[in-house]
């Protein structure tokens, strides 16, 4: 079968894409230019003006169009609390939680010596001057519950205590609703380690 | 090489994990009878895959996995025992065991004796053991497993037994030459120290000194150029003074 060079040419792009391969990109391409040209058209012009146009906030790492982003930006935020996390989408599942009103810090990865990722490839530089710059009071670690989020977590937690900022962790464990019996122990031995004081004024 | 394998329920550690297509895992083990093994994780990646907690280093576990060819695919992962916890300089250092195991092991090459050493060298360092021995150790051994290990036994003129007061220069691609005064090259360990440092014993620090420089220069030799990136990471990690505080 021979495709034309461009056809060539889209399906080769289209599988840079996550999960896409030759018959996925095909069948995207064919829907593409076939029964959606439109809808084609606004994906190129978005596709386009979204790589010229969106960066990375100088601040926190998170996607922006201007120099902030809109959490940087924001003056209303708590400008005293920085959120570690791993990616742009852990600030997005944290913001929407509803329950935090700070700002962010995106390692865009986590500590993982053996690919080679290491303080520098996290913009942990930039990190630090923050913590020395500004007025920061506490600085949450919500890197994931992995060997490497619990290495990142803890070398973030080390560069706060150098500056006198108390670092806090979020907690890892027992998801809601979760029957203890269906939850596996490194989870609950995770959940154990981490237990918190239960306050008895109601009952009194 | 082409007939399916099935292997059950293997001892097993988990190296390094890659991702793989949308959901899946590239993983590299060291399994107790198979050696080095690299085995596709089916959708591991996804929120509630079955080995989310298992899959991870340092943890032992039980594995069984099936295939043809190096890439096989992953049919079981049962942890048992807790997973052995790392801090700090530790934690590099169970890092620093794994990327040498992935950079000199050969697929499918069975070392069940340098598997029960990885087991005992994380061991150690879980039990807060000093570092440095624990190193050298799995070092010489690794070495040794590749047939590349340390000549500390007999000079490498005529293969004479090493006289322990003897001073014995180490010449990297042949072994201890008995040292010529005044012609200084290469290190010069006395015969005690080589029949020591051959025996893993590093009592006295120039002993550990003398194991570094040498098994340094060995793996980088078998390493052929390539640099190792806990190395590089490592120094980086140094330079912000916080090394102690990395880990769980
Ligand atoms: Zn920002």
């Amino acid at each position: 079968m021979h495709f034309t060079p461009r056809l060539q040419q889209l399906l080769a792009a289209l599988r840079c894409l996550p999960g896409v391969g030759p018959k996925s990109a095909q069948r995207m391409a064919f829907y593409l230019l076939d029964r959606d040209r439109d809808g084609a058209g606004e994906l190129a012009v978005a596709l386009r003006s979204a790589l010229d146009e969106v960066g990375h906030c100088e601040h926190c790492r998170m996607f922006a169009e201007q120099a902030l982003c809109t959490v940087c930006a924001d003056k209303k935020r708590d400008a005293g609390m920085i959120c570690i996390v791993e990616t742009p989408a852990d600030v997005i599942a944290v913001d929407d939680s509803g329950g935090y009103r700070g700002r962010y810090f995106v390692l865009m990865g986590r500590l993982s010596p053996l690919d080679g990722i290491g303080p520098l490839e996290l913009g942990i530089n930039l990190l630090e001057r923050r913590l020395r710059e500004e007025t920061i009071t506490e600085v949450i670690l919500a890197t994931s519950a992995t060997v490497e989020g619990e290495a990142t977590a803890a070398y973030i937690a080390g560069l706060a205590e150098k500056q006198g900022i108390r670092a806090t962790r979020i907690a890892h464990g027992v998801p809601m609703g979760g029957e203890l019996e269906y939850v596996d122990s490194s989870t609950l031995s995770l959940a154990l380690s981490a237990r918190t004081q239960v306050p008895t004024d109601a009952v009194d | 090489m082409n007939s399916i394998e099935r292997v059950e329920f293997e001892a097993a550690f988990l190296l390094h994990a890659m991702p793989y297509r949308e959901s899946s895992q590239i993983i590299e083990v060291l399994g107790q009878h198979h050696g080095r093994i690299g085995l596709v994780a089916r959708g591991s990646r996804r929120p509630r895959s079955r080995w989310k907690q298992t899959l991870r280093s340092f943890q032992p576990m039980r594995m069984s996995w099936a295939g043809r060819g190096t890439l096989q695919t992953l049919g079981a992962a049962e942890a048992t025992a807790r997973p052995l916890v790392l801090t700090g300089m530790r934690l590099m250092a169970g890092w620093y065991m794994n990327e040498l195991l992935i950079n000199l092991l050969h697929r499918g090459d069975p070392h069940p004796d340098l598997f029960a050493h990885y087991g005992a060298a994380l061991a150690a360092l879980s039990e807060g053991k000093e570092l440095e021995p624990v190193l050298r150790r799995f070092e010489l051994v690794l070495l040794a497993e590749i047939g590349y290990g340390l000549v500390t036994d007999r000079d490498a003129v005529d293969a004479q037994p090493l006289q322990p007061e003897r001073m014995y220069a180490y010449v990297a691609d042949r072994g201890p030459v008995p040292a010529v005064v005044g012609a200084g090259d290469g290190l010069v360990l006395s015969g005690a120290d080589l029949l020591a440092i051959g025996r893993g014993d590093f009592d006295r620090p120039e002993r550990l000194l003398g194991a570094k420089r040498l098994l340094r220069e060995k793996l980088n030799w078998c390493l052929g150029g390539r640099s190792l990136k806990t190395r590089q990471v490592l120094a980086a990690m140094l330079s912000d003074g916080v090394i102690d505080g990395i880990g769980a």
